[in-house]
């Protein structure tokens, strides 16, 4: 079986890329597998399946939402919020037009007056403000002939907006945790949070929780990771919180080794996110690999993370009190700290273990592949066997055998 | 208690599932239980048949019969456990392997297609279905306990069955090598014949039998075995319990394999038994040189192994003698006792 595979892929710098990289060499283990170049719509000849990563960056995704309007297949949905790969293929293009027509799709008219005032610069844009009202993925899902995503969130939200193909959780595969000693940057204990930063990254509410820490945890820190996103300014956030920074450790976009020395020398890693597009976060499942306890939003796949790995922070009027009751916790409770670590480790072997989830993901594109025409052969053998005794179309007793076929994912 | 065992029936064929699933109906019987063989005749090929096969287990129904209640039903094998009822046990002998370990070997049974593929993990998704329902779960051996965790993430608790019923003793250290197994190619019965073309002092009763057999008798007579190499065919409990109790060992390697009665059987005859590094289920009772000889997968180490059985038989009994200990452990009374607790 013959699969092409359409995703970014490494040298670019995506956490997608990265993703399929990491899976690619398992995948292949199991199944023919051909990565199709960047920018080509067609799949090669002799597929028979083709594959689709979808995430919300309209410069790594573009082309493949493309090639999947000309070649339905599966699609892989690493964010159920597309209103930014939307926009990007739309506006991003001078195709407001096909802006509108989205809104409209989703939001009726309501929508589309409301894609004209974005347009027009009369509201900011829906993407950075109200995506969840907004998500946009209905032309993916439309086109998709199954997906496969990393959450019963996720999962949940494509059946309510309607889609009713088969639907595959496969979670996101554990990283091999390289031989490298911690970075020497202080803190204790440090509180480490990666990835951009920014307003969505909760930032803000962190920084006032630690501030709060810190008054009766002199020696700890917060290490602060990656590229500060525009419109986010660090230093203001502080003076208007008027907070001194102390404590506050800050490193911009680093590269893979600095990342992971970082990671190690985090002994707590905070994953906040509020509002969520329905992602999985890459470096809290590294943070699960390393075995390093996490304190996370309650929301969306986040919200998924067992109990004994992550504390949740909900995002209400409490979420800054909230968060600095978790700080505390873990910084005067090593023993939590160790405990949640065991079980995180034990999480990523278990669940996120890279062999498993190819195994899984084989599995989806197998019978997405096969599943049609094994579906029809069963269903044909079990109607034509029913007609022969007489059980009649529409009867109790064919309803009866629909029941138990769909009870085992039988006969379509 | 009313106690529906059920299993599928490859009409014409009979093996170790077919004789333990009777055997269990006859124990529950002795001990008060009013039980009952459920068979449905299952053909896995060609294409998606597997699955409609399958399928008509989903269709019965065992909550009753003749207007009165059945209990339980106690399930042993594929697809039997896909069979609905309140109170259903799985005494897991093995799984449809050509869907899992069997995979892609020459034993498998699916091709590259995308259709074989998905019939492939079709049969995957059943099984969750339909161990996943059961109220409890026994695996035959630790072998099938691992595979079963490994396929489907379900836990079974390990539980061997005993061995089938015989006039088990030992008449003492015998002239030949005793192979008892249904004759397919997972047995490896191969292995043992080119074992004896390889060592011309070794005698050898091939007893079973199966549709690898004309195959196996055509490689003896190439390899000049007439005369060293007996197939007895499918033999009789009396005479089959004689063959255990006159031969000085016996050779069970088949690939992977669940469980196996074979070591027990021949165990409770107080003979050794010669087995492969590869053989699964097998590995956990024989042990090389404490219950038997553990060997590479090859002919001279079969050889070898068996020609130094044959010309130690202190050594031998020692090893029939501990390998018993093992056996009579496992007890039709404490196997049923689990089983209903």
């Amino acid at each position: 079986m013959k699969v092409a595979l359409f995703s970014p892929m490494p040298p670019e710098r995506s956490g997608i890329a990265d993703y399929s990289a990491l899976l690619l060499p398992a995948l292949r283990a199991r199944c023919e597998i051909v990565t199709v170049k960047r920018g080509r719509k067609k799949p090669p000849r002799g597929t028979d399946l083709c594959v689709y990563h979808i995430g919300n960056n309209p410069d790594a995704h573009g082309w493949i939402v493309e090639a999947l309007r000309r070649t339905p297949g599966v699609v892989v949905l690493h964010d159920f919020v597309l209103h930014h790969l939307v926009a990007g293929l739309t506006i991003g293009r001078r195709d407001g037009h096909g802006y509108l027509d989205a809104m409209e799709r989703e939001g009726g008219v309501v929508g589309r007056l409301l894609g004209h005032a974005v347009l027009d610069k009369r509201i900011p844009p829906l993407w950075e403000n109200r995506p969840e009202d907004f998500h946009l993925a209905g032309e993916v899902l439309d086109l998709a002939t199954g997906l496969i995503v990393h959450s019963r969130y996720v999962q949940d939200r494509v059946r309510a907006a309607g889609f009713d193909g088969p639907v595959w959780i496969v979670p996101h595969p554990a990283f091999p945790v390289p031989d490298l000693a911690a970075a020497d940057v202080g803190g204790a204990p440090l509180f480490g949070t990666f990835g951009n930063i920014n307003a969505s990254k909760r930032v803000p509410q962190l920084l006032e929780a630690f501030a709060r820490v810190r008054r009766q945890h002199e020696a700890s820190g917060l290490l602060l990771v990656g590229a500060t996103s525009p419109g986010f300014d660090l230093d203001r956030r502080l003076q208007r919180l008027g907070l001194d920074g102390a404590g506050l450790l800050r490193e911009g976009y680093v590269d893979e080794h600095r990342l992971w020395e970082l990671m190690i020398a985090a002994d707590v890693h905070v994953s906040l996110r509020s509002p969520t597009m329905g992602e999985t976060s890459g470096t809290a499942i590294r943070a699960l690999s390393l075995g390093k306890p996490l304190i996370v939003s309650d929301v969306g796949w986040f919200s998924e993370l067992p109990d004994d790995v992550a504390l949740k922070v909900p995002v209400d009027d409490r979420e800054v009190d909230t968060l600095t009751a978790a700080l505390e916790l873990l910084a005067t409770r090593p023993d939590v700290r160790s405990a949640m670590g065991t079980a995180a480790r034990d999480l990523a072997g278990r669940e996120h273990d890279l062999d498993r989830v190819a195994e899984l993901y084989v599995s989806s594109f197998e019978q997405a592949a096969g599943g049609g025409e094994v579906g029809d052969a069963v269903l044909h053998e079990v109607s034509e066997a029913a007609a022969a005794v007489g059980i009649a179309p529409g009867s109790d007793e064919a309803r009866e055998i629909a029941a138990s076929l769909a009870e085992v994912d039988l006969g379509g | 208690m009313r106690i529906a065992v059920v299993r599928p029936q490859v009409p014409f064929a009979r093996g170790g599932a077919e004789i333990f699933s009777d055997a269990l109906v006859d124990e529950l019987r002795v001990r008060g239980h009013e039980a009952d063989s459920v068979t449905v005749p299952f053909k896995w090929y060609p294409g998606a048949r597997v699955l409609t096969q399958a399928f008509l287990w989903r269709l019965l129904d065992l909550t009753e019969a003749d207007g009165k209640r059945i209990d339980m039903v106690v399930a042993t094998k594929f697809p039997s456990y896909l069979v609905r009822h309140p109170e259903k046990r799985v005494w897991l002998v093995h799984q449809f392997r050509q869907a899992y370990e069997l995979d892609r070997t020459d034993l498998g049974q699916f091709g590259e297609s995308p259709a074989d593929r998905a019939i492939r993990r079709q049969v995957q998704e059943l099984d969750g279905v339909g161990l996943g329902e059961a109220s409890r779960l026994f695996a035959t051996s630790q072998n099938v306990a691992g595979r079963l965790e490994r396929s489907t993430g379900l836990v079974a608790e390990v539980m061997p069955h005993p061995a089938q019923d015989l006039a088990y003793r030992n008449d003492g250290h015998g002239d030949f090598l005793l192979s008892v197994n249904r004759l397919d190619r997972a047995k490896r019965i191969d292995l043992l014949l080119e074992a004896a073309a390889v060592e011309p002092t070794l005698r050898v009763v091939v007893a079973g039998d199966g549709p690898d057999r004309a195959r196996l008798e055509q490689l003896a007579r190439d390899r000049g075995l007439a005369g060293r190499v007996r197939f007895a065919g499918r033999v009789p409990a009396n005479e089959l319990a004689d063959l255990y109790a006159t031969c000085f060992a016996t050779f069970y390697a088949p690939v992977d394999e669940d469980f196996g009665l074979g070591p027990y059987e021949s165990f409770l005859s107080g003979k050794p038994v010669i087995t492969a590094i590869d053989a699964g289920g097998p590995l956990e009772v024989v042990h090389d040189g404490s219950t038997g000889r553990v060997v590479e997968p090859e002919a001279e180490p079969v050889a070898a192994a068996a020609v130094w059985l044959r010309d130690h038989p202190g050594e031998a009994a020692a090893y029939g003698h501990a390998g018993k200990a093992i056996a009579a452990e496992v007890t039709w009374d404490r196997a049923i006792g689990r089983l209903l607790s």
